[in-house]
């Protein structure tokens, strides 16, 4: 039939096996844009390898891991969901390194008018709609934590609108269809229009930690070692740095 | 977003169309066959069953294939057994997508087969061709333009897939990433550009089957009507020859209204 030999044509024409020296590496999405770079670096310093970033909330990259997703790295913005996975005996533990930390800021948009310059200015009735993630995202847990601290977050109750990950957090104020949330500062670095309405004292701040690990089902083993021997390294670091992000909690070094 | 990935993104959302079409033709051409020809026992039940996918919510077929296909599932020994890993690949894309689109391809074939006079093919057999090819040579060719509506529809329905396929393929760029994924995963990281950019992709296939569904398959229609006194060359029954009833024309005219491009009726009236 015609349009079977059309189909099996086009077929024949665009399928393309996937290389041997590919790496899928699942990371949190506000590693964006340093992950993207440390990527591109490890590329261009590996000839042939190609490394492929899924980027997404932390809970749900580990939730398709468990499901049998193909990944060989895993870089998470908590100690949890790489912990989920450990327990499904997924994670290569000798492998498992601290690469950075972070800390949570509240962002507005720009067409909020009126002062928020403290947690309790968040109960202000001009702030209809709060963007922050649900609490299985890592950063939805922080910051749900942080708002608890205050009293806030049963007062807050249906203001509150749970977004996918840290960007989608971002983008939902950025578009002004929420009048502020809550996201990493680094996230806030990428932001369009909102801005940093505040930065929670340092007492305040939860312990922020992005763990990264090689997973046994990696296809390329080696590869994955490698990729997080670059992660460890002196150049990754700096990156992450010049990012925004902190050295991880608790690493003595710079 | 670089060219280049809009054209991976776009390649690979119409691989798996492709496939997802491929792999249904057969079997949902066969089963409209059966469903336009033969009555049996439970056979509306067969019927909604088939339309399930259609009307389900996308991503509760998601789930139903993620077990399915899963390693933790009742065939998950199996896959295991034979080493195949289906789950987050693109095969799994494409076997959502083929999931979701054999509705409208079975249904479609069903009610092209059942506009055609069952009488064509018994007297093709009466001459005779056997039942493989009185169905080749008579029965297909006067349904072809039905059965194909029915494939084009179902790609794409294919290449829109989103709600079973986020699920069983994940969202994993260069691998699963389709168009609607791709629109789907840039709108959550603030990337309206990439996400338009997408979008304007999504519309251009869209465009350019619906264009061949007016044309191509309309072109069609005029070959059909060429080889139609072919066919009624078995079929000494003509209607304007005989006093017997044949309901051939009118019923070739009144292929479902899935599957019917408007107007096509003035255009089989006059005979």
């Amino acid at each position: 039939m015609r349009s079977a030999g059309i189909a099996l044509a086009l077929v024949a024409i665009i399928s393309k096996p996937a290389g041997a020296e590919d790496l899928l590496v699942a990371a949190a999405v506000s590693l964006r844009e340093p992950l993207d770079t440390i990527a591109r670096r490890f590329e261009s310093e590996h000839a042939g390898v190609r490394v492929q970033l899924a980027f997404g909330a932390s809970s749900t990259l580990a939730a398709q891991a468990r499901a049998g997703a193909p990944l060989d790295v895993f870089v998470a913005a908590d100690e949890e969901s790489l912990d989920a996975l450990a327990a499904a005996g997924l994670v290569r533990e000798a492998g498992r390194l601290r690469i950075a930390g972070n800390r949570l800021v509240v962002i507005a948009s720009a067409d909020l008018r009126v002062p928020l310059e403290r947690a309790a200015d968040l109960e202000r009735p001009e702030l209809r709609r709060i963007a922050l993630p649900e609490r299985t995202v890592p950063l939805g847990h922080y910051a749900r934590e942080w708002l608890a601290r205050h009293g806030l977050l049963a007062a807050l109750g249906p203001r509150l609108v749970s977004t996918e990950h840290a960007r989608a957090t971002l983008a939902a104020v950025d578009a002004g269809h929420a009048d502020a949330g809550i996201v990493y500062a680094t996230d806030a670095r990428a932001a369009r229009s909102a801005r940093v309405a505040f930065v929670p004292p340092p007492a305040e701040q939860p312990r922020i930690v992005y763990v990264a690990a090689p997973l046994t089902r990696a296809r390329a083993p080696a590869l994955a070692e490698r990729f997080l021997a670059a992660l460890a390294g002196a150049e990754a670091r700096q990156t992450l740095v010049a990012a925004g992000f902190a050295p991880p909690p608790g690493d003595a070094s710079p | 977003m670089s060219a280049a990935e809009l054209a991976a993104i776009t390649t690979l959302t119409l691989r798996v169309g492709a496939v997802a079409t491929a792999a249904i033709l057969l079997p949902a051409v066969a089963l409209g066959l059966l469903l336009a020809r033969r009555s049996f026992r439970g056979k509306a039940l067969v019927q909604a069953l088939i339309a399930l996918p259609m009307v389900l919510p996308p991503v509760a077929v998601g789930l139903a294939l993620l077990l399915l296909l899963g390693r933790r599932g009742p065939l998950g020994g199996l896959w295991s057994a034979l080493g195949i890993e289906l789950v987050f690949t693109w095969w799994a894309a494409a076997i959502a997508a083929g999931v979701v689109g054999f509705p409208l391809l079975a249904r479609a074939s069903e009610q092209a087969f059942a506009a055609v006079d069952p009488r064509y093919e018994r007297l093709a057999r009466t001459l005779g061709l056997s039942p493989l090819q009185a169905f080749l040579r008579v029965t297909l060719p006067l349904a072809q333009r039905g059965v194909l509506y029915g494939a084009l529809f179902a790609f794409t329905r294919a290449l829109g897939e989103f709600g079973a396929t986020a699920l069983v393929a994940g969202i994993l760029p260069g691998r699963t990433e389709t168009l609607a994924l791709g629109i789907y995963s840039r709108v959550q990281l603030g990337e309206d550009g990439g996400a338009l950019a997408l979008c304007a992709a999504s519309f251009a296939l869209a465009l350019a089957a619906m264009l061949v569904a007016e044309g191509w398959l309309g072109k069609e229609t005029a070959s059909e009507a060429r080889s139609e006194p072919q066919a009624s060359e078995v079929n000494p029954n003509r209607p304007q020859a005989s006093g017997v009833h044949t309901n051939q024309p009118q019923a070739s005219g009144a292929r479902s209204n899935l599957t019917r491009p408007p107007g096509r009726n003035d255009e089989r009236g006059d005979r």
